[in-house]
């Protein structure tokens, strides 16, 4: 009873003409008459970046969606996604909590949490002064066909699309389109050849899109060089590298970002098994390494 | 004239003796079968009427009472038919009674005087003995379970005319001087010489069976999961003598001894479809008949596509598993069944089968993380040995010939640990280190100081309940076991940790 209220009140419907309609939206043709808003919509004064990708991601879009939006919500950026599964899910939960400002665009109407699983997202949207953004009715069902009509206000409404993972044909690209038509910047996070999940920000990069090889890249997008990063982190994983035995320290320099099998890892070092299990089994316990399906172990990131 | 013959009744996996009582005495013509029976026994009455006409012996027009006594013990099925007729015959004076002393009688008839096999023969015998009997009569089809019995002599009926015949004249029937001594020997076809590379598998596989370990196995359709839980009881070790007489006991009463093939010399291997009911997997009915998991006792039980198994029966495993038995009550009376299985479970690690190859999965992580929610945590804590099965390489396949690390190979090392762990628990009354008790743990499993240190971090950072703490240890004392070791290794505990649990996010 308490969520269905909670989900229900305070929803607001935003007209074209109100002042407080986002004046970047009027820059666009073929934006809605009024948008039904909960919370707030994003500061114009400050920068803002959409981050879309893969709804069934890989681990290394989930560390980077998470990584990404969290070092650009600490320089103060605020993060736009539609709340979908993988890659948005992980942008907005990164920005929360790096307590950034994160906003959701949703193909259904805001009174509805969909997938009903993030509920913890949109409630710390809500919370943390962000807001949920939908041009569709209260009350309107998730029907596929809203999604992609509703990625062109996500890239409407920010500074810089960012494209996490995103495989040959994906919902993504299509928001990249949107972009490039209303001349936002588009950035890829560039993947590895032969990756099924990103061949679609590979190709984006070769059309010409921009290359995220690091947060900073972004930043200097949006600030044009006017942004210094501080990095600590850095240090903090040598310290705990130098603290691993050699054997450790070599079973780690094998680990990626992508998961391998204990076998693959045995083979690029050279080590036999049982060993290699157990400097695995203690750089889990050190959280250096992750394993998420029992037999496959990568990296673990210090923004995790 | 009262005349009184030796039967038996079945329960859970006993066998209890009864005494099949007739008197036969003047008054109004009937048949009337008391003793708390059951309506397949009381049908009886007319099994066993017509078949004595059809052999030439007509009932005298006389009050015959049937008795199954002792009286508060519930009787089921159809084994009373031969000893019922036989009583009534020597209560009315056609056979001599003397000669039914010392005998216990079993067996369904039909309605020509064909004698039909019965199940739970072979631990009647077993209490044949026990009882004193010199002899026992049984149906023909059912003498090959006497094979592993000796000092009863066990007569095979084809016809109630052979009944006849051997208390009259003493003469013993001709088909039943057969005696199936050879039993079951049967070919395990199947090896591991046949699984290609898979080398972590086949190793998880050998701890598996040198420590009795639950085993999980989790990969992409098509990597061999079932292939090697097929090949699991091969490697363990052969059944002794008594597990054979055991098991084979079972069986005979599941009726479903192989046929004519005597006892159960190999490990069974249980593989029931996922559909299967709760009481169809752990035994029941009125009088509860054995589960699957007792047909799987010191042997493998594999449940493939785990998750798909409806929560409600995947939880009736729980307590079996950890009792390693199940009792079942019914209103006046508790069934205890064994269950000493090594369960073997197989999955996919997502719907689509192919997580984590990203290029092929395109499970969402809600997807995948649901597909895993279908298992409990209770049940997850239980599974010692969680292992992948990668998919097969193509060089892999195209390199012919059989690999080296056979069955036999792999059964000579899980041999060597079990000796060792015989030997170690020749005063506790259990064979393998999955059935260590905690309070043993501490005087059985001594660690090194590193490899205690290691076990502190790994409960402190896992998160570890104290029977996934002790679950570790128990398989690091198997680890060690099969390299020969007396006290644990940092190694052991390492590899025992690596195996265990799914989300270890430091």
């Amino acid at each position: 009873m308490g969520k269905e209220k909670k989900l229900t009140e305070e929803i607001r419907f935003i007209k074209k003409s109100d002042s407080e309609y986002p004046a970047i939206l009027n820059c666009y043709e073929r934006m809605p008459k009024g948008l039904y808003l909960k919370g707030r919509f994003p500061d114009p004064d400050r920068k803002t970046v959409a981050m879309i990708g893969a709804r069934g991601c890989s681990n290394y879009g989930r560390t980077q969606a998470l990584h990404f939006s969290k070092m650009l919500a600490e320089a103060g950026v605020q993060i736009i996604s539609g709340m979908a599964y993988g890659v948005d899910s992980y942008a907005l939960k990164g920005a929360l909590e790096a307590g950034g400002k994160a906003f959701a665009v949703l193909g259904c109407g805001v009174d509805i949490c969909y997938p009903k699983e993030n509920y913890y997202l949109y409630e710390e949207i809500l919370k943390k002064g962000g807001g949920i953004i939908s041009e569709y009715e209260t009350g309107s069902p998730p029907l596929s066909w809203h999604f992609p009509i509703r990625n062109r206000i996500i890239s409407a409404l920010a500074d810089l699309v960012l494209v996490v993972e995103a495989r040959k044909k994906s919902g993504s690209l299509i928001t990249a389109d949107y972009a490039l038509e209303q001349g936002k910047s588009v950035f890829a996070v560039p993947g590895r050849v032969g990756d099924a999940c990103s061949t679609g920000c590979n190709a984006l990069i070769a059309q010409g899109a921009g290359i995220a090889w690091s947060p900073e890249v972004v930043l200097d997008e949006l600030y044009a060089g006017s942004y210094v990063c501080k990095d600590e982190n850095e240090e903090a994983v040598n310290w705990r590298i130098m603290k691993l035995s050699p054997e450790e320290r070599k079973v780690y320099q094998c680990l990626q970002a992508t998961e391998q099998s204990v076998d693959g890892i045995c083979n690029v070092c050279g080590m036999e098994s049982r060993l290699v299990a157990v400097c695995l089994t203690s750089l889990c316990m050190e959280g250096l390494a992750v394993c998420r399906q029992p037999g496959y172990y990568c990296r673990m990131e210090e923004w995790e | 004239m009262f005349c009184s013959v030796v039967s038996t009744v079945i329960y859970g996996v006993e066998a209890i003796p009864i005494s099949v009582e007739a008197d036969v005495s003047d008054g109004f013509p009937s048949f009337t079968i008391v003793g708390y029976v059951g309506a397949q026994v009381k049908e009886a009455e007319e099994r066993v009427r017509t078949a004595l006409r059809n052999i030439g012996i007509r009932l005298p027009p006389k009050r015959i009472t049937i008795n199954l006594s002792p009286g508060n013990l519930r009787k089921e099925g159809t084994r009373f038919d031969l000893p019922i007729a036989a009583a009534i015959l020597a209560a009315t004076g056609v056979i001599p009674g003397s000669r039914l002393r010392g005998l216990m009688l079993l067996g369904e008839l039909h309605l020509d005087g064909k004698v039909e096999a019965v199940p739970g023969v072979l631990p009647s015998l077993l209490v044949a003995k026990e009882e004193g009997c010199y002899g026992c009569l049984v149906p023909s089809l059912n003498v090959y379970e006497s094979g592993m019995v000796s000092d009863l002599s066990v007569w095979g009926l084809d016809s109630l005319k052979d009944l006849v015949a051997f208390a009259k004249d003493g003469v013993i029937p001709e088909s039943g001087a057969e005696r199936d001594e050879q039993g079951e020997v049967s070919e395990n076809k199947v090896d591991f010489s046949q699984i290609r590379g898979q080398e972590a598998v086949k190793r998880v596989a050998v701890i598996a069976a040198a420590g009795f370990h639950n085993l999980m196995l989790s990969g992409p359709p098509g990597s061999g999961k079932s292939m090697t839980a097929r090949r699991m009881p091969g490697i363990l070790p052969p059944l002794t003598e008594e597990e054979s007489l055991e098991l084979s006991g079972i069986y005979s009463i599941a009726g479903q001894l192989p046929d004519h093939k005597g006892m159960i010399k190999m490990r069974p291997f249980r593989a029931p479809h996922h559909s299967i009911s709760p009481s169809a997997l752990c035994g029941g009915g009125r009088i509860p008949h054995p589960g699957e998991i007792t047909l799987a006792h010191r042997g493998v039980l594999f449940l493939d596509e785990f998750p798909e198994m409806p929560a409600s029966t995947l939880e009736m495993l729980r307590q079996p598993l950890e009792d390693r038995q199940i009792t079942i009550s019914r209103m006046d009376y508790s069934f205890s069944f064994p269950a000493e299985f090594l369960l073997v479970t197989a999955m996919n690690p997502c719907p689509c089968g192919y997580y984590p190859d990203k290029s092929r999965c395109k499970c969402t992580d809600y997807a995948i993380a649901k597909y895993r929610m279908k298992l409990s945590g209770p049940i997850l804590d239980r599974m010692d040995l969680i292992c992948d099965v990668p998919e097969v390489q193509y060089e892999e396949l195209k390199t012919g010939g059989e690999d080296p690390l056979s069955t036999a190979v792999m059964q000579e090392k899980v041999m060597r640990a079990a000796e060792i762990q015989r030997e170690r628990y020749r005063q506790e009354g259990w064979l393998f280190n999955s059935e260590l008790k905690p309070e043993r743990l501490e005087r059985y499993c001594p660690l090194t100081e590193e490899a205690e240190r290691l076990l502190e971090r790994a409960f402190r950072s896992l998160h570890l309940s104290a029977r996934g703490y002790h679950r570790i240890l128990k398989l690091a004392r198997t680890i060690a076991d099969l390299d020969g070791a007396d006290v644990i290794q940092t190694i052991h505990v390492g590899e025992a940790i690596s195996y265990r649990s799914t989300e270890r996010n430091g």
